[in-house]
Protein backbone atom coordinates (compact mmCIF):
# COMPACT_ATOMS: atom_id res chain seq x y z
CA UNK A 1 0.00 0.00 0.00
CA UNK A 2 2.51 2.40 1.06
CA UNK A 3 6.20 2.67 1.39
CA UNK A 4 8.13 5.19 4.00
CA UNK A 5 9.71 8.90 2.90
CA UNK A 6 12.44 10.32 4.63
CA UNK A 7 11.54 9.78 8.14
CA UNK A 8 11.96 13.46 8.70
CA UNK A 9 10.29 14.60 5.29
CA UNK A 10 8.07 17.17 6.38
CA UNK A 11 8.91 16.64 9.86
CA UNK A 12 8.33 20.23 12.38
CA UNK A 13 11.29 21.45 14.49
CA UNK A 14 8.76 21.45 17.31
CA UNK A 15 7.12 18.06 17.43
CA UNK A 16 3.50 18.23 17.86
CA UNK A 17 1.57 17.02 21.24
CA UNK A 18 0.75 13.43 19.91
CA UNK A 19 2.77 10.81 17.87
CA UNK A 20 2.30 10.54 14.66
CA UNK A 21 3.41 8.06 12.30
CA UNK A 22 6.09 8.09 9.42
CA UNK A 23 5.86 9.79 6.71
CA UNK A 24 4.81 7.53 3.22
CA UNK A 25 4.62 7.48 -0.25
CA UNK A 26 2.44 5.38 -2.23
CA UNK A 27 3.86 1.92 -3.49
CA UNK A 28 4.32 2.79 -7.23
CA UNK A 29 5.35 6.74 -6.60
CA UNK A 30 8.50 5.96 -8.25
CA UNK A 31 7.19 3.72 -10.82
CA UNK A 32 4.38 5.74 -11.94
CA UNK A 33 4.74 6.73 -15.79
CA UNK A 34 5.12 10.07 -15.13
CA UNK A 35 8.05 9.72 -12.22
CA UNK A 36 9.64 7.19 -14.55
CA UNK A 37 10.06 9.64 -17.57
CA UNK A 38 11.34 12.16 -15.41
CA UNK A 39 13.54 9.30 -14.29
CA UNK A 40 14.70 8.54 -17.21
CA UNK A 41 15.68 12.00 -17.80
CA UNK A 42 17.70 12.41 -15.15
CA UNK A 43 19.65 8.54 -16.28
CA UNK A 44 20.24 10.54 -19.37
CA UNK A 45 22.99 11.79 -17.55
CA UNK A 46 25.14 8.34 -18.24
CA UNK A 47 24.95 8.50 -21.66
CA UNK A 48 26.03 12.31 -21.85
CA UNK A 49 29.03 12.00 -19.43
CA UNK A 50 30.07 8.67 -21.58
CA UNK A 51 29.65 11.15 -25.02
CA UNK A 52 32.38 13.64 -23.14
CA UNK A 53 34.52 11.20 -22.59
CA UNK A 54 34.45 9.71 -25.57
CA UNK A 55 34.48 13.10 -27.07
CA UNK A 56 38.06 13.38 -25.11
CA UNK A 57 39.38 10.44 -26.85
CA UNK A 58 38.35 11.77 -29.96
CA UNK A 59 40.65 14.98 -29.17
CA UNK A 60 43.21 12.84 -28.18
CA UNK A 61 43.32 10.24 -31.22
CA UNK A 62 43.54 13.74 -33.67
CA UNK A 63 46.17 14.96 -31.55
CA UNK A 64 48.03 11.59 -31.83
CA UNK A 65 48.15 10.82 -35.51
CA UNK A 66 46.61 8.94 -38.63
CA UNK A 67 47.34 5.52 -36.50
CA UNK A 68 45.32 6.92 -33.04
CA UNK A 69 42.44 8.37 -35.48
CA UNK A 70 42.29 5.18 -37.68
CA UNK A 71 42.32 3.35 -34.76
CA UNK A 72 39.73 5.09 -33.01
CA UNK A 73 37.27 4.67 -36.16
CA UNK A 74 37.83 1.22 -36.45
CA UNK A 75 36.60 1.31 -32.19
CA UNK A 76 33.84 3.53 -33.44
CA UNK A 77 32.37 0.63 -35.76
CA UNK A 78 32.42 -2.29 -33.21
CA UNK A 79 28.53 -3.05 -32.83
CA UNK A 80 28.54 -2.14 -29.02
CA UNK A 81 30.18 1.80 -29.77
CA UNK A 82 27.73 2.05 -32.66
CA UNK A 83 24.82 1.03 -30.24
CA UNK A 84 25.92 3.56 -27.85
CA UNK A 85 26.01 5.92 -30.24
CA UNK A 86 22.57 5.33 -31.21
CA UNK A 87 21.75 5.62 -27.63
CA UNK A 88 23.31 8.71 -26.94
CA UNK A 89 21.84 10.35 -29.50
CA UNK A 90 17.96 9.07 -28.64
CA UNK A 91 18.80 10.68 -25.14
CA UNK A 92 20.11 13.88 -26.42
CA UNK A 93 16.53 14.29 -28.49
CA UNK A 94 14.82 13.02 -25.34
CA UNK A 95 16.52 15.61 -23.42
CA UNK A 96 15.91 18.16 -26.26
CA UNK A 97 12.39 18.01 -26.24
CA UNK A 98 12.01 18.10 -22.67
CA UNK A 99 13.80 20.77 -21.65
CA UNK A 100 13.43 22.81 -24.50
CA UNK A 101 9.56 22.34 -23.23
CA UNK A 102 10.13 23.30 -19.98
CA UNK A 103 12.76 26.15 -20.13
CA UNK A 104 10.96 29.13 -21.55
CA UNK A 105 8.51 28.36 -18.25
CA UNK A 106 12.02 28.66 -16.11
CA UNK A 107 12.66 32.38 -17.28
CA UNK A 108 11.45 35.03 -14.69
CA UNK A 109 8.99 37.53 -15.99
CA UNK A 110 11.78 40.11 -15.20
CA UNK A 111 15.12 40.41 -14.01
CA UNK A 112 15.99 44.08 -12.81
CA UNK A 113 14.51 46.08 -15.97
CA UNK A 114 15.03 43.39 -18.63
CA UNK A 115 11.83 41.04 -19.87
CA UNK A 116 12.57 37.84 -21.14
CA UNK A 117 10.76 37.29 -25.23
CA UNK A 118 7.10 35.70 -25.07
CA UNK A 119 7.40 32.09 -24.25
CA UNK A 120 6.10 30.30 -27.69
CA UNK A 121 9.08 32.85 -29.39
CA UNK A 122 12.05 31.26 -27.03
CA UNK A 123 10.38 27.80 -27.39
CA UNK A 124 10.51 28.20 -31.06
CA UNK A 125 14.23 30.40 -31.11
CA UNK A 126 15.59 27.08 -28.71
CA UNK A 127 14.40 24.27 -31.71
CA UNK A 128 15.63 26.91 -34.77
CA UNK A 129 19.28 26.86 -32.68
CA UNK A 130 19.15 23.22 -32.40
CA UNK A 131 18.45 22.43 -35.80
CA UNK A 132 20.90 25.25 -37.61
CA UNK A 133 23.72 24.13 -35.22
CA UNK A 134 22.99 20.25 -36.30
CA UNK A 135 22.86 21.00 -39.88
CA UNK A 136 26.07 23.11 -39.78
CA UNK A 137 27.96 20.07 -38.06
CA UNK A 138 26.21 18.10 -40.73
CA UNK A 139 27.45 20.25 -43.89
CA UNK A 140 30.94 20.86 -42.24
CA UNK A 141 31.73 17.22 -40.54
CA UNK A 142 29.92 15.61 -43.02
CA UNK A 143 31.96 16.52 -45.85
CA UNK A 144 30.14 18.86 -47.82
CA UNK A 145 31.70 22.54 -47.19
CA UNK A 146 34.86 23.59 -46.71
CA UNK B 1 -17.00 9.96 -18.59
CA UNK B 2 -20.27 11.92 -17.70
CA UNK B 3 -21.83 11.68 -14.80
CA UNK B 4 -24.49 9.23 -15.05
CA UNK B 5 -28.60 9.87 -14.39
CA UNK B 6 -29.52 9.02 -11.19
CA UNK B 7 -27.95 5.58 -11.15
CA UNK B 8 -26.34 4.71 -7.67
CA UNK B 9 -23.28 2.73 -7.92
CA UNK B 10 -21.40 0.38 -5.11
CA UNK B 11 -17.71 1.50 -4.69
CA UNK B 12 -15.23 0.48 -2.22
CA UNK B 13 -13.16 2.75 0.15
CA UNK B 14 -9.70 1.61 1.04
CA UNK B 15 -8.81 4.08 3.85
CA UNK B 16 -5.97 4.13 5.61
CA UNK B 17 -6.80 4.20 9.43
CA UNK B 18 -4.24 5.72 12.26
CA UNK B 19 -5.03 6.12 16.26
CA UNK B 20 -1.58 6.88 17.56
CA UNK B 21 -3.43 6.07 21.22
CA UNK B 22 -4.03 2.30 19.50
CA UNK B 23 -2.14 1.59 16.54
CA UNK B 24 1.60 0.58 16.03
CA UNK B 25 1.40 1.90 12.39
CA UNK B 26 -1.01 2.90 9.79
CA UNK B 27 -3.29 0.56 8.76
CA UNK B 28 -6.44 0.13 5.70
CA UNK B 29 -9.55 0.20 6.47
CA UNK B 30 -12.52 -1.18 3.40
CA UNK B 31 -15.95 0.70 3.49
CA UNK B 32 -18.37 -0.26 0.76
CA UNK B 33 -20.25 2.91 -0.22
CA UNK B 34 -23.51 3.50 -2.51
CA UNK B 35 -22.79 6.09 -4.26
CA UNK B 36 -24.46 9.16 -5.85
CA UNK B 37 -23.05 9.58 -9.48
CA UNK B 38 -22.23 13.21 -9.28
CA UNK B 39 -20.42 12.22 -5.67
CA UNK B 40 -17.11 13.55 -4.93
CA UNK B 41 -14.26 11.57 -3.03
CA UNK B 42 -15.04 14.21 0.27
CA UNK B 43 -18.67 13.14 0.08
CA UNK B 44 -18.05 9.61 0.42
CA UNK B 45 -15.62 9.83 3.16
CA UNK B 46 -18.36 12.70 4.86
CA UNK B 47 -20.87 9.69 4.65
CA UNK B 48 -18.60 6.92 5.96
CA UNK B 49 -17.82 9.41 8.78
CA UNK B 50 -21.51 10.04 8.86
CA UNK B 51 -23.35 6.62 8.20
CA UNK B 52 -21.12 4.04 8.48
CA UNK B 53 -17.72 5.06 11.39
CA UNK B 54 -17.60 7.96 12.91
CA UNK B 55 -13.72 7.50 14.50
CA UNK B 56 -12.92 8.30 10.52
CA UNK B 57 -11.13 11.84 11.03
CA UNK B 58 -10.42 13.46 7.95
CA UNK B 59 -9.60 17.96 6.76
CA UNK B 60 -12.48 19.32 4.67
CA UNK B 61 -13.54 22.74 4.79
CA UNK B 62 -15.16 24.79 1.71
CA UNK B 63 -16.04 22.32 -0.47
CA UNK B 64 -15.06 24.57 -3.54
CA UNK B 65 -11.50 24.13 -4.24
CA UNK B 66 -10.58 27.67 -2.45
CA UNK B 67 -8.96 26.61 1.29
CA UNK B 68 -6.65 23.68 0.22
CA UNK B 69 -8.48 22.00 3.77
CA UNK B 70 -8.66 18.47 1.71
CA UNK B 71 -5.30 17.18 -0.03
CA UNK B 72 -5.25 13.46 0.08
CA UNK B 73 -3.48 10.81 -2.22
CA UNK B 74 -6.37 9.11 -4.33
CA UNK B 75 -4.92 6.17 -6.07
CA UNK B 76 -1.96 6.97 -5.46
CA UNK B 77 -2.26 10.80 -6.97
CA UNK B 78 -2.32 13.66 -4.91
CA UNK B 79 -5.87 15.57 -4.71
CA UNK B 80 -8.55 17.71 -3.38
CA UNK B 81 -11.07 15.29 -2.21
CA UNK B 82 -13.50 18.18 -2.37
CA UNK B 83 -12.86 18.35 -6.49
CA UNK B 84 -12.12 14.96 -7.44
CA UNK B 85 -14.96 13.07 -9.24
CA UNK B 86 -16.20 9.28 -8.47
CA UNK B 87 -17.13 9.43 -12.10
CA UNK B 88 -13.29 9.17 -13.09
CA UNK B 89 -12.16 6.01 -10.54
CA UNK B 90 -13.77 2.19 -11.09
CA UNK B 91 -15.04 0.23 -8.09
CA UNK B 92 -12.08 0.69 -6.25
CA UNK B 93 -10.81 3.54 -4.56
CA UNK B 94 -8.04 4.14 -1.99
CA UNK B 95 -7.88 6.81 0.56
CA UNK B 96 -4.54 7.61 1.79
CA UNK B 97 -3.17 11.18 3.62
CA UNK B 98 -1.34 13.49 1.67
CA UNK B 99 2.08 11.33 1.22
CA UNK B 100 5.57 12.66 2.45
CA UNK B 101 4.31 14.00 5.69
CA UNK B 102 3.88 12.58 9.55
CA UNK B 103 0.77 11.30 10.10
CA UNK B 104 -1.28 12.51 13.31
CA UNK B 105 -4.11 11.04 12.54
CA UNK B 106 -6.87 8.63 9.48
CA UNK B 107 -6.03 11.45 6.85
CA UNK B 108 -4.48 13.93 8.69
CA UNK B 109 -1.55 14.93 8.83
CA UNK B 110 1.05 17.02 10.69
CA UNK B 111 1.28 20.72 8.68
CA UNK B 112 4.03 22.79 10.59
CA UNK B 113 6.64 21.05 9.02
CA UNK B 114 5.14 22.68 6.20
CA UNK B 115 4.06 26.20 7.73
CA UNK B 116 8.36 26.72 9.01
CA UNK B 117 9.29 26.36 5.67
CA UNK B 118 6.83 28.78 4.60
CA UNK B 119 7.64 31.34 7.17
CA UNK B 120 11.44 30.81 6.68
CA UNK B 121 10.81 32.66 3.07
CA UNK B 122 8.92 35.66 4.76
CA UNK B 123 5.79 35.46 2.38
CA UNK B 124 5.05 39.32 3.02
CA UNK B 125 6.28 42.48 1.26
CA UNK B 126 9.24 44.06 3.05
CA UNK B 127 9.95 47.28 2.70
CA UNK B 128 12.49 49.08 4.61
CA UNK B 129 10.25 52.50 4.93
CA UNK B 130 6.26 51.77 5.20
CA UNK B 131 4.68 54.30 3.23
CA UNK B 132 2.55 56.98 5.54
CA UNK B 133 -0.87 56.62 5.17
CA UNK B 134 -1.14 60.21 3.70
CA UNK B 135 0.93 59.17 0.89
CA UNK B 136 -1.42 56.68 -0.28
CA UNK B 137 -1.88 53.23 -1.21
CA UNK B 138 0.83 51.53 -3.03
CA UNK B 139 -0.07 51.06 -7.30
CA UNK B 140 1.00 48.42 -9.67
CA UNK B 141 0.39 48.40 -13.25
CA UNK B 142 -1.72 45.38 -15.20
CA UNK B 143 2.40 44.01 -15.85
CA UNK B 144 3.08 44.83 -12.36
CA UNK B 145 0.75 42.74 -11.08
CA UNK B 146 0.78 39.98 -14.33
CA UNK B 147 4.36 39.27 -12.60
CA UNK B 148 3.36 37.77 -9.96
CA UNK B 149 -0.09 37.02 -9.98
CA UNK B 150 -0.13 33.23 -10.86
CA UNK B 151 2.42 32.63 -8.03
CA UNK B 152 -0.38 34.01 -5.94
CA UNK B 153 -2.77 31.81 -6.82
CA UNK B 154 -1.19 29.21 -4.08
CA UNK B 155 -3.95 28.04 -1.80
CA UNK B 156 -1.30 26.31 0.81
CA UNK B 157 -3.26 22.97 -0.06
CA UNK B 158 0.29 20.91 0.19
CA UNK B 159 -0.32 18.40 -2.79
CA UNK B 160 3.00 19.62 -4.84
CA UNK B 161 4.80 18.30 -1.52
CA UNK B 162 3.11 14.88 -1.76
CA UNK B 163 4.15 14.86 -5.35
CA UNK B 164 7.65 15.89 -5.14
CA UNK B 165 10.51 13.39 -5.09
CA UNK B 166 13.24 15.44 -3.70
CA UNK B 167 10.50 16.37 -0.48
CA UNK B 168 10.81 12.50 -0.27
CA UNK B 169 13.98 12.18 0.19
CA UNK B 170 15.48 15.49 1.35
CA UNK B 171 14.02 16.52 4.40
CA UNK B 172 15.51 20.23 4.64
CA UNK B 173 14.72 21.31 0.92
CA UNK B 174 12.20 24.10 1.52
CA UNK B 175 9.96 22.44 -1.35
CA UNK B 176 7.33 23.63 -4.35
CA UNK B 177 4.99 25.99 -2.67
CA UNK B 178 7.14 27.90 0.09
CA UNK B 179 9.65 28.71 -2.73
CA UNK B 180 6.81 29.83 -5.08
CA UNK B 181 5.20 31.95 -2.34
CA UNK B 182 8.97 33.54 -1.62
CA UNK B 183 9.32 33.79 -6.09
CA UNK B 184 6.13 35.72 -5.56
CA UNK B 185 6.97 38.65 -3.21
CA UNK B 186 10.29 38.88 -5.08
CA UNK B 187 8.66 39.23 -7.98
CA UNK B 188 6.15 41.89 -6.33
CA UNK B 189 7.43 45.30 -7.29
CA UNK B 190 5.55 46.81 -4.22
CA UNK B 191 8.96 44.11 -1.82
CA UNK B 192 12.53 45.16 -1.24
CA UNK B 193 13.36 41.73 0.65
CA UNK B 194 14.71 39.76 -2.40
CA UNK B 195 18.37 39.59 -0.96
CA UNK B 196 16.82 38.28 2.13
CA UNK B 197 14.69 35.71 0.79
CA UNK B 198 17.91 35.01 -1.84
CA UNK B 199 19.96 33.72 1.07
CA UNK B 200 16.88 31.16 2.07
CA UNK B 201 16.93 30.48 -0.84
CA UNK B 202 21.26 29.39 -1.10
CA UNK B 203 20.60 28.04 2.16
CA UNK B 204 20.24 24.74 3.68
CA UNK B 205 16.56 24.17 2.01
CA UNK B 206 18.10 25.30 -1.24
CA UNK B 207 15.77 25.82 -4.14
CA UNK B 208 19.19 23.64 -6.07
CA UNK B 209 18.02 20.99 -4.32
CA UNK B 210 15.19 21.01 -6.60
CA UNK B 211 15.61 18.71 -10.02
CA UNK B 212 13.10 19.66 -12.09
CA UNK B 213 10.79 16.73 -11.96
CA UNK B 214 7.94 18.55 -12.60
CA UNK B 215 5.67 16.89 -10.64
CA UNK B 216 4.93 19.59 -8.42
CA UNK B 217 3.07 21.48 -11.23
CA UNK B 218 1.00 18.15 -12.88
CA UNK B 219 -0.74 18.01 -9.11
CA UNK B 220 -1.27 21.94 -8.59
CA UNK B 221 -5.38 22.54 -8.84
CA UNK B 222 -4.72 26.40 -8.87
CA UNK B 223 -2.32 26.47 -11.78
CA UNK B 224 0.16 27.48 -9.73
CA UNK B 225 3.33 25.62 -12.12
CA UNK B 226 5.29 26.07 -9.05
CA UNK B 227 7.93 23.99 -10.84
CA UNK B 228 8.54 27.16 -12.67
CA UNK B 229 8.52 29.44 -9.73
CA UNK B 230 11.43 27.55 -8.44
CA UNK B 231 12.99 27.62 -11.37
CA UNK B 232 13.39 31.04 -12.23
CA UNK B 233 13.70 31.80 -8.62
CA UNK B 234 16.96 29.15 -9.14
CA UNK B 235 18.13 31.60 -11.58
CA UNK B 236 17.23 35.09 -9.70
CA UNK B 237 19.39 33.75 -6.99
CA UNK B 238 22.29 33.22 -9.06
CA UNK B 239 21.93 36.57 -10.34
CA UNK B 240 21.70 37.74 -7.09
CA UNK B 241 24.76 35.63 -5.71
CA UNK B 242 26.92 36.70 -8.57
CA UNK B 243 25.70 40.83 -8.03
CA UNK B 244 26.75 40.14 -4.05
CA UNK B 245 30.26 40.21 -5.15
CA UNK B 246 29.41 43.53 -6.93
CA UNK B 247 27.65 45.57 -5.19
CA UNK B 248 28.60 45.95 -1.19
CA UNK B 249 25.11 44.30 0.21
CA UNK B 250 23.00 46.93 2.98
CA UNK B 251 21.72 44.95 5.66
CA UNK C 1 31.24 18.05 1.87
CA UNK C 2 27.92 19.25 1.80
CA UNK C 3 28.26 22.79 3.17
CA UNK C 4 31.17 23.27 -0.31
CA UNK C 5 28.37 22.29 -2.81
CA UNK C 6 26.09 24.29 -1.03
CA UNK C 7 28.00 27.46 -1.42
CA UNK C 8 29.36 26.36 -4.84
CA UNK C 9 25.45 25.36 -6.26
CA UNK C 10 25.33 28.45 -8.09
CA UNK C 11 28.50 27.86 -10.47
CA UNK C 12 27.86 23.58 -10.79
CA UNK C 13 24.03 25.35 -11.70
CA UNK C 14 25.05 27.62 -14.36
CA UNK C 15 27.62 25.02 -15.63
CA UNK C 16 24.68 22.23 -16.00
CA UNK C 17 22.52 24.92 -17.96
CA UNK C 18 25.25 25.77 -20.35
CA UNK C 19 25.64 21.93 -20.83
CA UNK C 20 22.26 20.88 -21.22
CA UNK C 21 21.25 23.76 -23.57
CA UNK C 22 24.42 24.01 -25.50
CA UNK C 23 25.45 20.42 -25.18
CA UNK C 24 22.25 18.80 -26.27
CA UNK C 25 21.97 21.13 -29.39
CA UNK C 26 25.66 19.99 -30.37
CA UNK C 27 25.36 16.62 -29.87
CA UNK C 28 22.87 14.85 -32.72
CA UNK C 29 25.22 16.82 -35.45
CA UNK C 30 28.30 15.11 -33.60
CA UNK C 31 26.89 11.93 -33.02
CA UNK C 32 25.56 11.48 -36.55
CA UNK C 33 29.05 12.57 -37.95
CA UNK C 34 31.69 11.26 -35.81
CA UNK C 35 30.16 8.94 -33.74
CA UNK C 36 28.51 6.80 -36.69
CA UNK C 37 28.13 8.38 -39.85
CA UNK C 38 32.39 8.38 -40.42
CA UNK C 39 32.77 4.74 -38.76
CA UNK C 40 30.07 2.82 -40.62
CA UNK C 41 31.54 4.15 -43.60
CA UNK C 42 28.18 6.44 -44.55
CA UNK C 43 30.25 9.76 -45.53
CA UNK C 44 31.85 10.93 -48.77
CA UNK C 45 35.37 9.84 -48.98
CA UNK C 46 37.40 11.56 -47.18
CA UNK C 47 34.91 13.63 -45.04
CA UNK C 48 36.01 12.64 -41.65
CA UNK C 49 39.64 11.06 -42.87
CA UNK C 50 42.41 12.28 -40.36
CA UNK C 51 43.59 14.82 -42.68
CA UNK C 52 40.27 17.10 -42.79
CA UNK C 53 39.19 15.56 -38.93
CA UNK C 54 42.52 17.44 -37.86
CA UNK C 55 42.27 20.61 -39.70
CA UNK C 56 38.29 21.32 -38.90
CA UNK C 57 39.13 20.36 -35.13
CA UNK C 58 42.51 22.68 -35.67
CA UNK C 59 40.63 25.66 -36.26
CA UNK C 60 39.77 28.39 -33.61
CA UNK C 61 35.98 27.57 -33.89
CA UNK C 62 36.49 23.69 -34.38
CA UNK C 63 38.64 23.71 -31.13
CA UNK C 64 35.93 25.49 -28.93
CA UNK C 65 33.24 23.33 -30.93
CA UNK C 66 34.99 20.22 -29.71
CA UNK C 67 36.08 21.34 -26.23
CA UNK C 68 32.30 22.24 -25.64
CA UNK C 69 31.53 18.68 -26.62
CA UNK C 70 33.65 17.36 -24.12
CA UNK C 71 33.18 19.75 -21.19
CA UNK C 72 29.61 20.27 -21.69
CA UNK C 73 27.68 16.93 -21.43
CA UNK C 74 30.19 16.32 -18.65
CA UNK C 75 28.75 18.94 -16.47
CA UNK C 76 24.90 18.18 -17.76
CA UNK C 77 25.49 14.44 -16.98
CA UNK C 78 27.12 15.07 -13.34
CA UNK C 79 24.20 16.94 -12.19
CA UNK C 80 21.72 14.71 -13.25
CA UNK C 81 23.35 11.66 -12.35
CA UNK C 82 23.84 13.26 -8.59
CA UNK C 83 20.39 13.92 -8.95
CA UNK C 84 19.50 10.38 -9.67
CA UNK C 85 21.79 9.46 -7.08
CA UNK C 86 20.10 11.11 -4.28
CA UNK C 87 16.52 10.30 -5.65
CA UNK C 88 17.43 6.56 -5.37
CA UNK C 89 19.62 6.71 -1.87
CA UNK C 90 18.79 9.75 -0.51
CA UNK C 91 20.47 13.09 0.32
CA UNK C 92 22.60 11.15 2.79
CA UNK C 93 25.76 10.51 0.69
CA UNK C 94 24.54 13.67 -1.81
CA UNK C 95 27.51 15.00 -0.73
CA UNK C 96 29.91 12.44 -1.34
CA UNK C 97 28.55 10.95 -4.64
CA UNK C 98 27.98 14.98 -6.08
CA UNK C 99 31.55 15.54 -5.68
CA UNK C 100 33.00 12.88 -6.77
CA UNK C 101 30.27 13.11 -10.23
CA UNK C 102 31.67 17.01 -10.22
CA UNK C 103 34.99 15.89 -9.92
CA UNK C 104 35.27 13.93 -12.82
CA UNK C 105 33.26 16.61 -15.11
CA UNK C 106 36.00 18.94 -13.53
CA UNK C 107 39.22 16.87 -14.91
CA UNK C 108 37.33 15.75 -17.92
CA UNK C 109 37.16 19.48 -18.69
CA UNK C 110 40.99 19.92 -18.01
CA UNK C 111 42.07 17.54 -20.07
CA UNK C 112 39.69 18.59 -22.91
CA UNK C 113 41.02 22.37 -22.89
CA UNK C 114 44.75 20.48 -22.59
CA UNK C 115 43.15 17.95 -25.22
CA UNK C 116 42.34 20.46 -27.60
CA UNK C 117 45.66 22.81 -27.46
CA UNK C 118 47.71 20.29 -28.30
CA UNK C 119 45.65 19.14 -31.16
Amino acid sequence: MARPSHPQAMTPHRPGSTRTAAPQVPDDFWTRRRMLTYLLFDATGLPYMLVGLLALRVAFALGRGPEAWARLMQDFSHPLYVAFHVLALIAAVFVGVRFFRLFPKAQPPRIGPAKPPPGLLIHAGLYAAWLGLTLVLLIVLGGLWP
Amino acid sequence: MAADSGEMRKRTFVVTRFDPDKDEAPRTVTYDVACRPDWKVLDALNHIKDEIDPTLSHRWSCRMAVCGSCGMNVNGEPKLTCKTALSDYGDVVEVAPLANFPIVRDLVIEMDGFMEKFQSVKPWVIVAKEKAAEQGTYSQTPEELAAYKQFSMCINCMLCYAACPVVAKEPHFLGPAAIALGHRYNMDSRDEGAAERNEVFRGEGSVFHCSYANECSEVCPKGVDPAAAVNQAKLLAVVDWAGSFVVERKR
Amino acid sequence: MKTLLLRLEPVIWLLFGAGIMVGTMLLPGYLLTVGLGAPLGLLPEGALGYERAHAIASNPIGRLVLLGIIALPLWKGAHHLRALFADWLGHGPDGLIGSLLYAVAAVGSLLGIYAVLTL
